[in-house]
């Protein structure tokens, strides 16, 4: 029974997701610090929020022949699209508007980064920027697929685009344990969609961050942020999606959807360090000949399932 | 709050807090003038524009991808009435789909996927 | 309190630094990267990115234009420093932080060098073009726009030119590779020989230095050498895995390679490096993304003049991080013989032939290898060759010897 919440919730949400994305910063300083050497302490994991400040009081620069409405913008849409996601995403048993096409408002919203990233590779006119943002829409033709049959999967095992209804019909079993590799496929999606460790493709070392190569202060801080929101948000939609909402026992259905979206989080953040840059000239291949059609087979068990109920 | 009153107002909130970082920034920063610069291309001097009609060699794929995406469009209201039309609405989604994966491998077969 | 003054500090605490190795300047670099992975300050991918420009390494007058250019893309607050060796980094980084809290000299410049050449040139942001933006439609911002020419299967597309090279992050600094993109792919590539520009030939190279010194007759023991030699190609590895974008394993190769040449005996490295290696040359994940890349039959190299790793891989890209791997394992457990290094044993990337250092006939390999390739694959060929800048830029005195 999700119910739809009141005002207050308007800046709630974005205030939790931002909270989500801090963890993440905080825990993928952990182990970088880990990596290097470095003590763990606490000061090591809030050391990056340092950026947020250094980013501010950075000066402007101005590249020669920019686009800046199209760069302002595709910069903007990234994080803005992240904190839209949200809009129905339930906290325990509370969304901000639990929308009756949910699931399909949460893959526009996570489309729109398509256009952001692009427009924020092609506004700097730098060619490695403009390379990373082609490297998006063609590392986005392969994950996209598979992403919205993982989520048609869920969508098709509750018959419904709600989302709050789709954490309901998993009141026996978690879709994430009969449907695990629309889970999967999802995690995936979660990574490409922030650009983030593996899918850092358009922001690849390689061609000197791409996409991020050529932003500085406010513009970089926005995106940097914007792909930490969105792995947030892909978290926490993944426990309404795969893993039974808020439902658990003891704790009240806010805190297990915390503690849920946490345990994802965590996992994602852990993957981001241990795995190359999946180069879109080689993942496209296994993207359409291996994960469509096994995210489309997955997508028929819950088909037959419903069908037979 | 209706949906539409809620991401509207959602969408404010979010653009209040880009304001907001803007505004930070311009209080916070050294110096306003903008710097003069130039893209970063290995520490030597761009030849030309940058913007430029980039030859994509995935077209083939956007192609592919278009086919599958108006699929989608179809896919996401089907979901919510597999049980109403019985197994017919099952068949032909997936035969559909099994077509649509026939031109895939058709599209793999003939070198589509790979543009290097 | 004022603002902008915490601002500062906060920017000083945490800064980003553009590191540029100049060539020569590998014990510089090695000091720097180590200093700033365990302080924790970010090397910053381009100008946009950096707060600090630390340039290391012996001065080379070639490089300076292209230096200066960086740091006028640097945005305020900003400082740089020349640290020409490796003692010098970390009071030049010192220097730099405290460079950054002052307001008022936000273009702070330092030589540690004596030579003063870090101050001065870089005032007055003239840029490039940027004082012709009224020059009409069609040369906005004073640059052409991009032309066309025949794509491989006859079409007129628009061509991009850009350069890989004499700066950036995990490039070997100094050659530079001009490339004609179509799209991704490069259609052809063009290496420009540091050459002269670079100054005089230098030292001997830091990672050869202990084959140079046998070959003067000195008494190199093989543990000493096989040290060395298990440094360069963990540096080497490290540069091929960030390259490929794999942060935890870059990190573990570079973290081994100070760790070596720290001087840690091979007992307490040898479950490091063995798991390292088991896990990067089992890789699956690496194995599949690096494939096919950069075949070099062990034939064509000798022909070109290639020896060492590069050649006795016979191989692809995973061919010649595999071969780097099995060297590693071996030095490791080597770490320990104090006999005389044997003549015929080989340097990090080969032996010297012709009067020439092995890098030069890596480098000049690079051209053929790249055209057809996609940028990202371009990028993984060069590190898993890797040749050696300064071995480019010295001259290939002492050895010749040894032939």
């Amino acid at each position: 029974m999700t119910e739809t919440a009141s005002w207050w919730s308007l800046p709630a949400a974005p205030a939790l997701l931002l909270t989500g994305a801090v963890l993440a910063v905080a825990g993928d300083a952990l182990l970088a610090a880990r990596d290097a050497g470095r003590p763990r302490t606490v000061a090591a994991a809030v050391r990056p929020l340092l950026e947020v400040v250094r980013l501010l009081a950075a000066q402007p620069r101005r590249m020669p022949a920019p686009d800046r409405l199209l760069w302002r913008s595709g910069v903007v849409t990234v994080p803005v699209a992240a904190v839209l996601s949200v809009l129905v995403v339930p906290f325990g048993h509370r969304a901000v508007a639990d929308l009756s096409v949910g699931v399909v408002w949460f893959n526009a919203m996570e489309v729109l980064t398509w256009a952001g990233l692009w427009l924020a590779g092609w506004g700097p006119n730098a060619a490695f920027s403009l390379i990373g943002g082609y490297r998006f829409v063609a590392q986005g033709l392969a994950y996209e697929l598979p992403l919205m049959f993982a989520l048609i999967s869920a969508a098709t095992g509750a018959q419904s685009l709600r989302v709050g209804e789709i954490a309901e019909a998993q009141q026996g079993l978690w879709f994430a344990v009969w449907m695990p590799v629309a889970f999967v496929v999802y995690l995936a999606g979660v990574l490409a969609f922030s650009f983030l460790g593996p899918f850092g493709y358009p922001v690849g070392r390689d061609i000197a961050s791409g996409v991020l190569g050529e932003t500085s202060g406010v513009d970089r801080l926005l995106l940097q942020a914007g792909r930490w929101l969105w792995l947030t948000s892909g978290a926490a939609m993944a426990v309404p999606l795969f893993l039974g909402g808020g439902a658990g026992p003891g704790l009240p259905a806010w805190a297990w959807s915390a503690l849920k979206t946490l345990l994802v989080l965590a996992l994602l953040v852990w993957v981001l360090r241990r795995l190359p840059v999946l180069r879109a000239d080689r993942y496209v291949e296994l993207a359409w000949v291996v994960l469509v059609p096994l995210s489309i087979l997955q997508a028929l068990v819950p088909a037959l399932v419903v069908l037979n109920r | 709050m209706t949906g539409t009153t809620a991401a509207l107002a959602l969408l404010g909130v979010a653009l209040l807090g880009v304001g907001t970082v803007y505004g930070a920034a311009r209080a916070l920063r050294s110096t306003s003038e903008p710097l003069p610069a130039g893209p970063f291309e290995s520490g030597v001097e761009p030849s030309e524009h940058a913007v430029s009609r980039f030859h994509v060699r995935w077209y083939t794929i956007t192609m592919l991808f278009l086919a599958f995406d108006m699929e989608m469009v179809f896919m996401y209201p089907w979901t919510r009435v597999i049980s109403a039309m019985g197994p017919g609405a099952v068949t032909e989604m997936f035969v559909f789909l099994a077509v649509l994966v026939a031109g895939v491998l058709y599209a793999w077969r003939e070198g589509a996927l790979r543009w290097t | 309190m004022d603002l902008t003054a915490g601002a500062l500090r906060a920017v000083a605490a945490r800064p980003h630094v553009l590191l540029v190795a100049t060539p020569g300047g590998t014990a510089a670099r090695l000091a720097a990267e180590r200093r700033l992975r365990l302080d924790d300050l970010p090397l910053a991918r381009t100008p946009a990115e950096a707060d600090i420009l630390l340039v290391a390494g012996p001065d080379r007058p070639g490089l300076r234009p292209a230096v200066d250019r960086l740091w006028q893309h640097l945005p305020a607050p900003r400082a740089r420093a020349h640290a020409a060796t490796p003692d010098a980094i970390g009071p030049a980084l010192e220097r730099c932080r405290t460079d950054l809290t002052r307001p008022s000299r936000v273009d702070a410049g330092h030589s540690s060098d004596g030579d003063g050449n870090g101050n001065g040139n870089h005032e007055g942001h003239k840029g490039h073009g940027d004082h012709h933006d009224h020059g009409g439609m069609e040369m906005p911002a004073g640059l052409p726009m991009a032309g066309t020419g025949p794509d491989r299967d006859g079409l007129e597309l628009d061509q991009l030119h850009i350069a890989l090279g004499p700066f950036l992050i995990d490039w070997p600094t100094g050659p530079t590779v001009r490339l004609t993109l179509q799209g991704d792919v490069i259609q052809r590539a063009e290496l420009e020989e540091p050459g002269e520009q670079l100054g005089d030939g230098g030292d001997v190279p830091f990672w050869a230095e202990p084959w140079a010194r046998a070959a003067e007759g000195e008494r190199i023991g093989i543990g000493q050498a096989a040290r060395r030699r298990a440094a360069a190609q963990l540096d080497s590895l490290g540069r091929l895995l960030a390259v490929a974008g794999w942060a935890g394993e870059a990190t573990t190769a570079r973290r081994l390679r100070d760790d070596l040449l720290d001087g840690a005996p091979g007992a307490a490295l040898r479950p490091g490096v063995r798991r390292f290696a088991r896990r990067v040359g089992r890789s699956r994940t690496l194995y599949w993304l690096t494939r096919g890349l950069g075949p070099l039959a062990g034939s064509r190299a000798r022909a070109a003049g290639v020896g060492g790793p590069a050649a006795r891989a016979d191989g692809d890209v995973p061919a010649r991080y595999r071969t780097w791997l099995a060297d590693v394992v071996r030095d490791v457990d080597r770490l320990a013989e104090t006999a005389p290094l044997p003549a015929d044993e080989e340097g990090p990337r080969g032996r010297p032939a012709g009067g020439e250092w092995p890098s030069a006939a890596l480098a000049r390999l690079l051209p053929d290898l790249l055209e057809g390739a996609e940028l990202a694959a371009a990028r993984l060929i060069v590190a898993s060759l890797d040749p050696d800048p300064d071995e480019l830029a010295a001259a290939a005195r002492g050895v010749t010897a040894r032939d």
